[in-house]
């Protein structure tokens, strides 16, 4: 991905803009991954535990949905850089090119 | 339905509920359709909750019990695990952030700005919207859960104290790095609370203005109704998303209270 025969090609074909825009993408698209790998594993060892031991269901319960949101503030966090890097392009390459 | 009805309905843009529009401008103060929900969102509450609250049976039923179902669980299960003994102090505090964020996230659910578009033909545009999801509107609710946290920690402790106690003990030559990472926490904790909420509430409808423009690119009628049940499931899914950050919210500032109003635990 950083051989630089693949970016210049890339940048051929996109463009400086669509370059950018393809990196926000492709960040937001691994920090979405990674959310999601560790929502699947937290909510996978919360029915393992609900199967040991009943009784303590509604505790568990709660606490996946919690840690749930508390991941997904971070994803989000991660969402609003990447969209205002893609809105402020125009002032970011101006930055640039001085 | 009238060519007339058809157009109006026609004419909505899917992303409008992503935005702030403006209403009116009084010089350079723009009252925009969020300030309009926060004062709609405040009005109802002050107008219901008391109503609510005065009813003097020993048993509660309807309303009340429905309101005071949800005030016991956030006293038992949020306030007093982390606060203690001191929950009745903070409790206003926490019940108030709890119901008026609900009632602003849920308030965005209602189409109020599609209906009375329609009904007024035309006329009354963007009368609703979501007041939480503006990064403003959050960042002052984060504010206030930062003001409260810091101040109530002061006062409990005195400044000398609450300074000493602010960081974990360490052995002596951390101690400079533990009050920086402790000091950046002390901001970024509210920030990520406000961005939390704001983020939750706009990718909701960002989302489901997305969908709709998918959709109804496709330009045949079967796609776009197909398109239009997916985003009322996915409206459902934004109701719990309501609830859940309302809760979250809460709960992060009650255990934020509660490490600054008493640290040993």
């Amino acid at each position: 991905m950083l051989d630089p025969v693949i970016l210049a090609e890339g940048t051929q074909l996109f463009g400086e803009i669509g370059l950018a825009i393809l990196g926000a993408t492709v960040g937001i698209s691994l920090v979405v991954f990674g959310a999601a790998r560790a929502i699947s594993h937290i909510a996978g060892n919360a029915v393992e535990s609900i199967a040991r031991q009943p009784e303590a269901g509604g505790r568990i319960f709660t606490t996946m949905i919690i840690s749930a949101a508390l991941i997904e503030g971070f994803t989000f966090f991660a969402l609003v850089v990447c969209m205002l890097v893609v809105n402020n392009l125009g002032t970011f390459l101006e930055a640039m090119a001085k | 339905m009238t060519a007339l009805g058809l157009s109006i309905l026609a004419s909505e843009n899917p992303l409008d509920h992503v935005v702030q529009h403006e209403l009116f401008s009084l010089g350079p103060f723009v009252f925009t359709n969020h300030i309009l929900m926060l004062l709609v969102a405040g009005g109802i509450l002050l107008l219901i909750l008391p109503l609510i609250a005065r009813e003097r049976s020993m048993v509660p039923s309807g309303a009340r019990n429905f309101f005071e179902a949800i005030c016991v669980f956030l006293r038992e299960e949020v306030a007093r695990p982390a606060l203690g003994e001191q929950t009745d102090r903070f409790i206003k505090f926490i019940w108030t952030i709890f119901f008026f964020i609900l009632c602003c996230n849920l308030l965005g659910m209602i189409p109020l700005d599609s209906v009375l578009f329609f009904l007024s033909l035309g006329h009354l545009r963007h009368f609703g919207g979501t007041a939480t999801s503006n990064l403003w509107v959050t960042g002052g609710l984060a504010l206030c859960a930062f003001l409260m946290i810091h101040v109530s920690g002061i006062r409990e402790q005195g400044l000398w104290r609450y300074l000493k106690n602010f960081i974990p003990p360490v052995p002596w030559p951390l101690i400079p790095v533990m009050y920086v990472l402790e000091f950046i926490g002390a901001l970024v904790k509210p920030f990520a609370l406000a961005i939390r909420l704001f983020a939750n509430m706009m990718a909701g409808y960002t989302v489901l203005g997305a969908l709709l423009i998918m959709g109804l690119a496709a330009k045949s009628l079967p796609i776009a109704g197909a398109t239009v049940i997916g985003c009322a499931a996915l409206s459902l899914l934004e109701i719990l998303v309501a609830f859940l950050q309302a809760y979250i919210f809460t709960y992060l500032t009650a255990l934020f209270l509660g490490a600054a109003v008493h640290p040993d635990h």
